[in-house]
């Protein structure tokens, strides 16, 4: 095939589009006086920006899939729908950044460039057919990760967000990295399709001890994505950089690198192993206990927080776990069934944290308390927030109960009752923990006059317009699951 | 009759019409609120009585007339499909009764009215989802979705221990629905995910006989293991001994209303849950564990007379009578004979009836006096010589207990006698066993009953007021029901004879 570079270009509109906006917001934001408080235009541009984006990708999930620049980059449905779901997730954010008191005003331009270049690195991981642009991918992702984590300049623990990010960050690269050169070496390629006909190819002629040193170099591998999506045990930095960052921030770490890192774990599973051999039984086992100690582990610290953007940080982990286990059974249900639980993820978090970030703006701390008597103040709110701990702790009719209910069903499908029942008792354990701030919400009295400005008509209006889908998906859910059905991996 | 009837439809869902328009009435409009609800619940009690009226009492199973068939998500094979039968009748019936009653004797709330009536409308809602659904997954949708209205009524309207109480009911149940879920995703594909394997009545049958399970490496058999998770669930709802500890704390801390319903209503949901799914679906491993079930029934009986009768708190007395009357028709259920199936059924239905008397009386009497101690903490009586105060209260307070204690000519009697009838056959060691159960039963009452009414008058109780019109009102159709049902139980068995026929003959083939 002929190197055309415009006509790969074609097939990479989302990508282009994301990044001339990420230009276009640096032009403007430097056009503004320093304190200069509105910065409209910015966000108007910005949303427009990944707006259209998000509707060429999702014309991509319709479109012929394809392999681009070289095989270097695989634009399939798969793909596809997760830069969906990235966009949308980085456009709530971004509103949530314009209201929220948490990011200074004159950084607030900084939040716009700095997401949108993330949101490039989510794209380009949720799209990498090589190793080498995995790693640019996740590097790209992390890079401004770091920054994004410190923006409260004159708080210290987003001064230590931002270094135990770094920290964590760089460690976990170089591991990776030493992990991919490893298998770079047995393997003698980066492209994955090519790796993986090496690996088939050395399981049919080595059988199995040939293999096994593959598994430590995959185990080195798995430290770097499994860094990203802050799975155990490499999460130890999760809530102390989820509760450092300014609440915008945090919602956006809470969805756009999770997503990604699934997409490409996701990716490299179902690519590298589908065949039956003793590389993939080892991954399988891996995964598998990842994710059950990812979910019982988040639940479980999730319990004892006395902050409720911690416990959410927790709580993003297991659900993390929720959504790894889809990976565990190695086929498109699973696949499917982690999209879907992607969607409601990034609804029912986008509500938490607006009215989470919302009533922190009026207090200046996000304890538990804060929420007390909520529903004597803000009615529609309270009920709102408590409908969507119901859906994160996976009560039906609810949308976070039907993504569970895909994830178990793929999972059970597969015959892994182990797993499904250790899956199924850690929403018991959740429930607990989001009960609380229920509880908060409706049986404690209001004290204090504040009269939470921040829950003005339109922060309303918005706040019910992301929770529709929440319920809407868990009754009517069989439109999105055909489109989500339609997403496959490109695999040669 | 037409072919397709929407009864059902109309029944389901009145109750949520309601709720609806509960929300749309100004707060300020106590009275309306009050009133449309009654309307409301009346208008759906009417609807059960139409349906009672038009159901055909020959047909065992599913009456096709009424049957709604709609899909839903057709990927999976969900359809929103609602059936009744001899077995979900009686209880459609007591639940539209119950929360009729109910909302009568909730006319003294006076905190936050609109939240309360919408909840609980909307509670009805569920309920009566739960009865009639025929697909495992609306099942479990409003097996579940029951547990929102509950923790908000228990938790905002309920004792000083109220969140405890809530949270408790609402992480236990859940536990239980996590294992059926699963069971029910397990069954899904064991069926082999055809066009019917969410439809209950297909799935019945004994089929998934010779499948395997593992987990954690063991292997199972499929049919046994499915059902041990079918039954924790049911079982924490009945409440079966040693799942029973949120029953208590639940009861104790909830609005009499609220009590009424979990007694009255949610606890036959359990029940209602083995006759409808375990059994049919598992009628060989039923058979295998009944023996099992029979001794949990037992421990039911006797542990939860002898809690009973340790208790203090009047309130906590009857739950825990709830606790040894479910012992009951879980020994009925072990019977899996005719007559212990049927009498498992009609005391499913009586003690419906007798426990909500119990509940609302001593709902009005809380209202009186303001604490439920026989004996107060200190030591001192809390209540005494009640009868020459109030003496119509205690005169239906005497119905109430000897219906719970099944003194013959009360509802209680015939279906206590009918389930001894039906384990005899089986089981005659727990059946002298459950006769002792029935003697403690009487103990503690009559105890209790005499601590209360009998003796001096103590100087809190010469304030009292005897009952007033509105709660004769609502006393009398349950005074009414436990009598006339205590002489002529017809009704009932005739309703429930031959789907119970069906689904014994089921259980005999195994």
């Amino acid at each position: 095939m002929p190197f055309n570079y415009l006509e790969n270009l074609t097939h990479y509109i989302p990508e282009l589009i994301i990044c001339f906006t990420m230009i276009a917001c640096i032009l403007f934001e430097s056009a503004y006086e320093k304190n200069d408080s509105d910065r409209g235009i910015l966000y108007l541009i910005a949303i427009l920006g990944l707006g259209s984006a998000g509707v060429f990708a999702y014309q991509k999930i319709f479109a012929e899939n394809t392999f681009i620049l070289g095989s270097a980059l695989a634009i399939d449905s798969f793909s596809s729908t997760a830069k969906v779901l990235m966009i949308i997730g980085t456009i709530g954010a971004l509103y949530l950044s314009k209201i929220s008191k948490d990011i200074y005003q004159d950084l607030k331009g900084e939040f716009v460039i700095m997401s949108t270049g993330v949101l490039v690195g989510g794209c380009l991981l949720a799209s990498a057919n090589n190793m080498l642009i995995l790693y640019i991918g996740i590097e790209t992702l992390s890079i401004l990760s770091y920054v994004m984590a410190s923006f409260k300049k004159t708080d210290d623990r987003s001064s230590e967000a931002g270094l135990k990010y770094v920290l964590y960050g760089g460690v976990s690269a170089a591991v990776m990295l030493f992990g991919m050169s490893h298998i770079y070496g047995v393997l003698g390629t980066i492209n994955f399709q090519e790796m993986a006909t090496a690996l088939s190819g050395i399981a049919q002629s080595y059988p199995n001890n040939q293999l096994t040193i593959l598994i430590p170099s995959f185990i080195l591998f798995i430290a770097g994505i499994g860094y990203k999506i802050s799975s155990v045990p490499f999460h130890m930095w999760t809530p102390d950089v989820y509760e450092g960052s300014p609440m915008p921030v945090t919602t956006f770490f809470s969805i756009v690198p999770k997503i990604a890192g699934i997409t490409i774990l996701l990716r490299v599973s179902s690519l590298f192993f589908s065949e039956s051999n003793l590389l993939s039984v080892s991954w399988f086992g891996i995964i598998s206990s990842m994710s059950i100690l990812t979910i019982t582990v988040g639940n479980i610290a999730a319990i004892g927080q006395r902050s409720v953007k911690r416990m959410l940080a927790y709580s993003s982990i297991s659900h993390a776990g929720m959504m790894m286990l889809g990976i565990v059974v190695l086929n498109t249900v699973g696949m499917r069934s982690i999209l879907f639980y992607a969607v409601t993820y990034i609804f029912m978090t986008l509500v938490a944290f607006y009215i989470l970030s919302i009533v922190n703006d009026e207090y200046d701390n996000d304890h538990f308390e804060r929420f007390s008597g909520l529903i004597y103040k803000k009615p529609l709110m309270a009920i709102l927030m408590a409908v969507t701990m119901f859906s994160l702790a996976g009560i039906p009719p609810l949308s976070g109960f039907v993504a569970k209910f895909h994830i178990l069903n793929a999972v059970v499908k597969e015959g892994y009752y182990t797993l499904a029942i250790l899956a199924g008792l850690n929403s018991v354990i959740s429930l607990y923990y989001y009960l609380k701030i229920v509880r908060l919400m409706v049986f404690k009295p209001y004290e204090g006059s504040e009269n939470l400005v921040g829950f003005g008509v339109l922060n309303q209006t918005i706040v019910t317009v992301l929770f529709i889908p929440i319920v809407m998906l868990g009754i009517f859910w069989a439109g999105t699951m055909a489109k989500l059905n339609l997403a496959n991996i490109l695999m040669n | 009759m037409q072919a397709h009837s929407n009864l059902l439809n109309w029944i389901l869902w009145m109750p949520m019409i309601g709720a609806i328009v509960t929300l749309l009435i100004p707060s300020k409009m106590e009275k309306g609120i009050r009133w449309w609800s009654l309307v409301n619940t009346l208008t759906t009690f009417i609807l059960t009585l139409v349906l009672y009226s038009k159901f055909d009492t020959t047909v065992p199973g599913m009456q096709e007339a009424f049957n709604v068939k709609i899909p839903w998500i057709a990927q999976f094979h969900i359809n929103y499909s609602l059936g009744i039968d001899g077995i979900s009748l009686p209880m459609i019936l007591l639940t539209g009764l119950l929360f009729f009653l109910c909302i009568m004797s909730s006319w003294t709330i006076t905190k936050q009215i609109k939240a309360y009536f919408s909840l609980f409308l909307f509670l009805q809602c569920s309920v009566f989802g739960v009865f009639l659904a025929l697909d495992f997954f609306l099942f479990y949708v409003f097996w579940e979705v029951m547990l929102i209205p509950m923790f908000f009524l228990i938790g905002i309207w309920g004792g000083e221990n109220k969140e405890y109480a809530a949270v408790k009911f609402f992480l236990y149940t859940f536990f239980g629905s996590i294992l059926m879920l699963i069971g029910m995703v397990a069954l899904y594909y064991a069926s082999g995910q055809g066009a019917d394997s969410f439809d209950i009545l297909a799935l019945s049958g004994g089929h998934f006989r010779n499948l395997n399970l593992e987990l954690f490496g063991t292997n199972f058999a499929f049919n046994k293991l499915l059902f041990i998770f079918l039954f924790i669930g049911f079982a924490i709802k009945v409440p079966v001994f040693p799942f029973h500890t949120w029953l208590p704390h639940a009861h104790v801390q909830a609005p009499t209303a609220i009590s009424v319903i979990l007694a009255g209503v949610l606890l036959k949901m359990g029940t209602y849950g083995f006759l409808r799914i375990a059994y049919p679906i598992f009628p060989e491993a039923s058979k295998y564990f009944s023996y099992s079930i029979a001794v949990l029934g037992i421990i039911n009986v006797i542990y939860g007379a002898f809690c009973a009768m340790a208790q203090n708190d009047v309130k906590k007395l009857v739950a825990y009578s709830s606790v040894s009357h479910m012992g009951f028709v879980m020994l009925g259920l072990a019977a899996m004979t005719v007559q212990g199936m049927n009498g498992a059924v009609l005391q499913m239905f009586n003690h419906g009836t007798s426990t909500a008397m119990m509940f609302l009386l001593i709902g009005i009497l809380y209202e009186r006096s303001h604490h439920r101690w026989i004996v107060k903490p200190d030591g001192t009586k809390g209540f005494g010589g009640l009868y020459t105060q109030l003496p119509k209260f205690s005169i239906i307070f005497i119905i109430a207990m000897f219906a719970s204690m099944g003194l013959p000519g009360l509802s209680g009697f015939i279906s206590e006698a009918l389930i001894f009838l039906g384990i005899y056959e089986r089981f005659t060691s727990i059946t002298a066993l459950g006769l002792i159960g029935l003697l403690i039963g009487a103990a503690y009452l009559l105890w209790m009953y005499k601590r209360m009414f009998f003796g001096d008058v103590i100087d809190e109780c010469k304030t009292y007021t005897d009952v007033n019109a509105r709660e004769i009102a609502y006393m009398t159709p349950l005074c009414i029901a436990v009598i006339v049902f205590g002489i002529y139980p017809s009704p009932i068995l005739n309703m429930m004879r031959a789907s119970v026929g069906k689904l014994v003959s089921l259980l005999a083939t195994f």
